[in-house]
C-alpha cells in the first residue's frame, strides 16, 4: 500500500533560519499520526509544505504516492485527497459568507448539485451535533467550539482520505477538548480516514497517535511508535520536553 | 502578612443586560505561598486579578468586596482603591509581557524606573546595578547586554524574565501572576515558573497564579481555589484537593486532564478523552441553586433550589467545597 | 438593509456625525429641489442686474441678471453628479487592479505600484493642466482626470487589504479547498475590502467637489453658460466691487458641501472601521 504521505530531506530556509532542515517522514494510510514541537520546531511550516501553501527550497513529497505540484489542476486533485483543519478555526471562515454558501462553495468545486451537497452535509453535521437550522448563520454568530465543527464539516465534505489538523485543541477549555478529539478518532474509525495531529500538547498525542515525530529547530529529532517514544526516550530533548510538561500526578500512585 | 481577599463581586454592564462575573468570591493566601486559582474560560479567574490591581474596565464594577494586603484593608468598591499599592505592594505578571514593558525605553530604563519609584533617594549607578543584579537573578542570559536593549529584540520568555525581574525589584508584598506561561513553550514554562518560585523565595511575597491549567497549579503551587462561572467552589492546599476533591466540579476538572504517562490503548476505542458535557451558565441569569447544577453527575432535587455555602471537606480546616453533598453528613 | 439602518444610527449616535448628516442632506436638497423650484438658470434680464436677494431672486442676479439661486443649485448638483461619479468610478476600478495586485503579487504587484507612485508622483493640477493641454476643456476630461489621479489611493488601500488577507486562514482555507481563484476574489476578497474603501470614497467626496470647484475658478472646468460652484466663485470675485453676495452664496454652499461630506466620511469611518478612526 502506497504510504499516505512520505516526505524525503525537505529543506527551507526563511533568510537565516532553518524552518526544515532536512525532514524526512513517512505517514501510513489509515493511521494517527502525531507531529509535537514546540513553537519554531517547523511543525506548521511542515503542513503547510505538505498542503502545498509553501514551496520548499529541497526535498520531495509525496502524497499518495503523487509528487506534490504547484499547478491550479494538481491542487484541485489534492484538495479531495488532503483537508487541513487550520489553527483558529473560526478564522478559517470567510467572515462575510454565510456558512450554506461556504457548504455550496464545495459543492461547486466537486460539480455536484447542491441538493445532494446538502443531502450529505446533513448527514455530516449530525454526526458533527450541530443542528441544521445554523447553516443559514454568518460565522461570527456562532461560538468557536461550533466554527471547530463547521470547519471539519466543511473538510469532510470533501471526502478526503486524509486530514491535517493543526492544534486542534489551541485555545479549547480542558473539559471541553475532549469532545472534539473523541470526534476526530471516530471520524477517522469510521471514514478510515489517514489523520495528521500537529500539536505541543504531548499528552494528548501519546494518546490520539499510533505513530509520532518530535521536531526542533526544523528536525525531527526523533520518531517511531508512541508507547516507546514516549515510554523510553532515546533524545535528552525528548527526555527534557516530557519532564516539563506540567502534568497532574497521580497522587494515589505516589503514596 | 497574609493576603485575604472578601466577598468580591463584580458586575459587567454589556448592552444586553448584566452579567455578573464574580459572586462572593473569597481568597486567602499565606505569605510566602503560592496560590493557583484555577479557572476555565468564562469562570472570571482574570476579573479577580483585575479587581485587585483596579484594573477593570469602564463597564465593570464591583459591587462587594474588601482586601487585606500588606497589612492595610481596602475598600475594593471604591475607584483606584488599591492605586497606592500599584508597583510597591503589589506586582503583576501579564500572559503578554508587552502589556507591561514600555516598547520605546531600554530594558535598563525601565528597570531603573522601578527602582526610582521605590526608593527615590537612591544615585543613578547603585540602581543600574541593582537592575542588572536583579537581570542576572531571574537567569536572562548577559544582562550587561539586555540592559541596553529593547523589549521587541528579546524572546517571549526572555521578556516574561524582565517582568519578574521588575516584579522582583518592587520586592511586592502580593504578586499576581494572570496566565504568566499561557504563551510559551512547555520547557520555557518551566523555567520562568521556577523564576516565579525563586522571586517567591528572595523577597517572601504571596503569589496569585491565575491559570486554565490544573497541571501548572498542582505542579507549582501549595493552595489551590476552584472558580467556575464566577464563584469559588473549591479551596484548599493542592495535596488535599487533589487527594479527595469536595466538589464534583473539581473531580470531573482532574478527570479531564490528560496525565503525560497515560498509555495508548492498543484498541483505539479505548482511548477515550473525559468530558464535562453541558455549558456555562448564563452569566445575565444565575440559577437559583448551585451554578453547577445542569453539568453535575451526582446533582439531587434541592441542588435546583439552594444555593450552597461553603462547608468543609475531611479533616483539613482549609479545605472546604460549596457543594450540597457535603452538608448532610 | 439592516446594517444600513444600524450604520445610520450609530452616526447619529455623536455630535460630528449628526451636524455631517444634517449638512450632506441640506445640500442633496438644494441640487435635487432647487433647479426645480427656481426660474431658468441662463435666463439673461440685463435690467436686473447686480440685483440684490430679494422676492424676484431669493439669492438676487450676477452681472447679466441671471437668477443666482438657479446658478447655485445646478452648480451644486453639477458638482455632486461629477463628484459621486468620479468617486465610484474610481473606487471601483481602483479596489480590482488593487486586490489582483495583492493577490498575485510578484511582477504584478511592483508594475501596479510603480504605474502608482508615478500618477501619483504628478500635482493634480499640473496633471490637470497636461490633460487640458491633450484634449481640451470640458467635463469628460476632468472626470477622466480626477478619476486618474484617486484611482492609486483607493488601489493602495486595497492592495494593502488584499494582502492581509491573502495570508489569513479563511482565505487559505477557501484555496485548499480548490475553490476557484474569481470566486475567491469575489465572494472572498470584495466583501472584506470594501469597508474601507466605501470609508475613503466617503471622505474623498468633499475633495472632488473641492478640486472641481478649484479648476473651474481657473477657468478649466465646466464652460459658459453652465455654472458650478468654481464659476460662480469666480464671476462673482471678478464684480464683488459692484455686488459681493454671488461669491458669498457659492462660497458657503461650497462650504457647506465638503464640511458635511468631511465629517460624514469621519464618522462613517469611526463606525465601520475604528481602528484608523483617531488619525486625522
Amino acid at each position: 500500500m502506497t504510504d499516505a504521505i512520505s516526505i524525503s530531506n525537505a529543506q527551507l530556509r526563511f533568510g537565516e533560519t532553518a524552518a526544515l532542515d532536512g525532514v524526512s517522514l513517512i505517514i501510513p494510510q489509515g493511521t494517527c499520526f502525531g507531529i509535537v514541537g514546540e513553537s519554531g520546531s517547523g511543525k506548521t511550516t511542515l503542513m503547510r509544505a505538505i498542503l502545498g501553501l509553501q514551496k520548499l527550497d529541497q526535498g520531495d513529497i509525496r502524497i499518495l504516492g503523487n509528487p506534490l505540484v504547484h499547478s491550479r489542476a494538481a491542487l484541485k486533485q489534492r484538495a479531495s485527497f488532503v483537508q487541513p483543519i487550520f489553527q483558529d478555526p473560526a478564522a478559517s471562515l470567510s467572515p462575510r459568507s454565510r456558512i450554506r454558501t461556504l457548504m455550496n462553495e464545495v459543492g461547486t468545486v466537486l460539480r455536484e448539485p447542491h441538493a445532494a451537497t446538502h443531502e450529505r452535509l446533513a448527514v455530516i453535521l449530525n454526526r458533527l451535533g450541530l443542528p441544521p437550522g445554523f447553516i443559514d448563520k454568518y460565522p461570527h454568530e456562532i461560538s468557536g467550539g461550533q466554527a471547530r465543527r463547521v470547519a471539519i464539516a466543511r473538510a469532510l465534505l470533501m471526502k478526503p482520505s486524509i486530514l491535517i489538523a493543526d492544534e486542534p485543541t489551541a485555545g479549547l477549555d480542558v473539559s471541553v477538548q475532549g469532545d472534539l478529539l473523541n470526534l476526530l478518532q471516530d471520524i477517522r474509525r469510521s471514514e478510515s480516514i489517514t489523520l495528521v495531529v500537529i500539536s505541543h500538547n504531548l499528552a494528548i498525542v501519546r494518546l490520539i497517535a499510533e505513530n509520532a515525530v518530535v521536531m526542533r529547530a526544523g528536525k525531527v529529532v526523533e520518531g517511531g511508535e508512541v508507547g516507546a517514544l514516549f515510554g523510553s526516550p532515546r533524545e535528552a530533548y525528548t527526555r527534557e520536553l516530557l519532564a516539563a510538561w506540567p502534568g497532574v500526578t497521580h497522587v494515589g500512585a505516589a503514596d | 502578612m497574609a493576603i485575604s481577599v472578601r466577598n468580591l463581586s463584580v458586575d459587567y454592564s454589556l448592552p444586553q443586560g448584566t452579567a455578573h462575573a464574580l459572586r462572593g468570591v473569597s481568597l486567602d493566601i499565606k505569605q510566602g505561598e503560592l496560590l493557583g486559582l484555577v479557572g476555565e474560560s468564562g469562570s472570571g479567574k482574570s476579573t479577580v486579578a483585575f479587581a485587585l490591581m483596579g484594573l477593570l474596565a469602564n463597564n465593570a464594577k464591583v459591587v462587594s468586596g474588601s482586601a487585606t494586603i500588606d497589612g492595610k484593608s481596602f475598600d475594593l468598591t471604591k475607584r483606584n482603591a488599591t492605586a497606592s499599592l500599584r508597583g510597591r505592594g503589589m506586582a503583576m505578571i501579564f500572559q503578554d509581557p508587552m502589556l507591561s514593558l514600555n516598547p520605546v525605553f531600554t530594558i535598563g530604563t525601565q528597570l531603573c524606573e522601578v527602582l526610582r519609584r521605590r526608593a527615590p533617594g537612591s544615585d543613578r549607578k547603585t540602581r543600574a546595578e541593582m537592575a542588572q543584579d536583579a537581570l542576572d537573578k531571574v537567569k536572562l542570559s548577559n544582562p550587561k547586554r539586555r540592559m541596553e536593549q529593547y523589549p521587541h529584540e528579546l524572546s517571549g520568555g526572555m521578556r516574561q524574565r524582565v517582568v519578574i525581574a521588575m516584579a522582583l525589584l518592587s520586592e511586592p508584598a502580593l504578586l499576581i501572576a494572570d496566565e504568566p506561561t499561557t504563551a510559551l513553550d512547555v520547557t520555557v514554562e518551566a523555567q520562568i515558573m521556577r523564576e516565579i518560585i525563586g522571586l517567591r523565595d528572595r523577597i517572601g511575597c504571596a503569589v496569585l497564579l491565575i491559570t486554565h491549567s490544573l497541571g501548572l497549579v498542582t505542579e507549582y503551587c501549595d493552595a489551590i481555589s476552584v472558580l467556575y462561572a464566577g464563584e469559588r467552589l473549591e479551596s484548599g492546599t493542592v495535596k488535599e484537593v487533589q487527594r479527595q476533591p469536595g466538589h464534583p466540579y473539581t473531580r470531573m476538572l482532574f478527570d479531564c486532564e490528560v496525565p503525560i504517562d497515560r498509555e495508548r490503548h492498543a484498541d483505539a476505542t479505548q482511548n477515550r478523552f473525559t468530558v464535562i458535557s453541558g455549558e456555562l451558565p448564563d452569566p445575565r441569569r444565575r440559577p437559583p441553586g448551585c451554578i453547577f447544577n445542569g453539568r453535575c453527575d451526582v446533582s439531587f432535587e434541592d441542588c435546583a433550589a439552594i444555593h450552597p455555602s461553603d462547608y468543609p471537606v475531611g479533616t483539613d480546616v482549609d479545605h472546604s467545597a460549596r457543594c450540597l453533598r457535603l452538608a448532610t453528613p | 438593509m439592516n446594517g444600513l439602518v444600524a450604520t445610520l444610527k450609530r452616526i447619529c449616535s455623536e455630535r460630528d456625525g449628526r451636524l455631517g448628516l444634517a449638512f450632506t442632506c441640506l445640500i442633496l436638497v438644494f441640487a435635487l429641489v432647487g433647479p426645480l423650484v427656481s426660474p431658468d438658470p441662463n435666463a439673461i434680464d440685463i435690467k436686473a442686474r447686480f440685483a440684490a436677494p430679494g422676492l424676484a431672486h431669493l439669492l438676487g442676479t450676477d452681472n447679466l441678471g441671471r437668477d443666482l439661486l438657479a446658478r447655485t443649485s445646478v452648480g451644486t448638483r453639477y458638482a455632486l453628479t461629477l463628484a459621486v461619479l468620479i468617486v465610484v468610478i474610481s473606487s471601483i476600478i481602483g479596489s480590482l487592479i488593487g486586490i489582483v495586485a495583492g493577490v498575485v503579487g510578484g511582477w504584478v504587484d511592483r508594475a501596479v505600484t510603480a504605474v502608482f507612485d508615478i500618477v501619483n508622483a504628478f500635482p493634480p493640477l499640473i496633471l490637470a493642466f497636461a490633460l487640458i493641454a491633450l484634449y481640451g476643456k470640458g467635463s469628460a476630461t476632468f472626470v477622466l482626470l480626477v478619476t486618474v489621479v484617486f484611482i492609486p489611493q483607493f488601489g493602495r488601500m486595497a492592495r494593502a487589504r488584499a494582502q492581509t488577507l491573502r495570508n489569513l486562514s479563511f482565505i487559505e482555507a477557501e484555496r485548499m479547498l480548490a475553490v476557484h481563484p474569481f470566486t475567491i476574489v469575489v465572494r472572498h476578497f470584495l466583501p472584506n475590502v470594501a469597508g474601507p474603501i466605501i470609508v475613503l470614497a466617503s471622505m474623498n467626496l468633499p475633495v472632488v467637489i473641492a478640486f472641481e470647484a478649484s479648476l473651474s475658478f481657473l477657468g478649466f472646468g465646466v464652460q459658459p453658460p453652465k455654472s458650478s460652484l468654481g464659476t460662480l466663485i469666480k464671476d462673482g470675485f471678478i464684480s464683488i466691487n459692484q455686488s459681493w453676495w454671488p461669491t458669498i452664496a457659492a462660497a458657503l454652499v461650497l462650504a457647506i458641501a465638503t464640511l458635511g461630506a468631511t465629517l460624514l466620511g469621519e464618522a462613517l469611518r469611526r463606525v465601520i472601521d475604528p481602528k484608523t478612526a483617531g488619525v486625522r
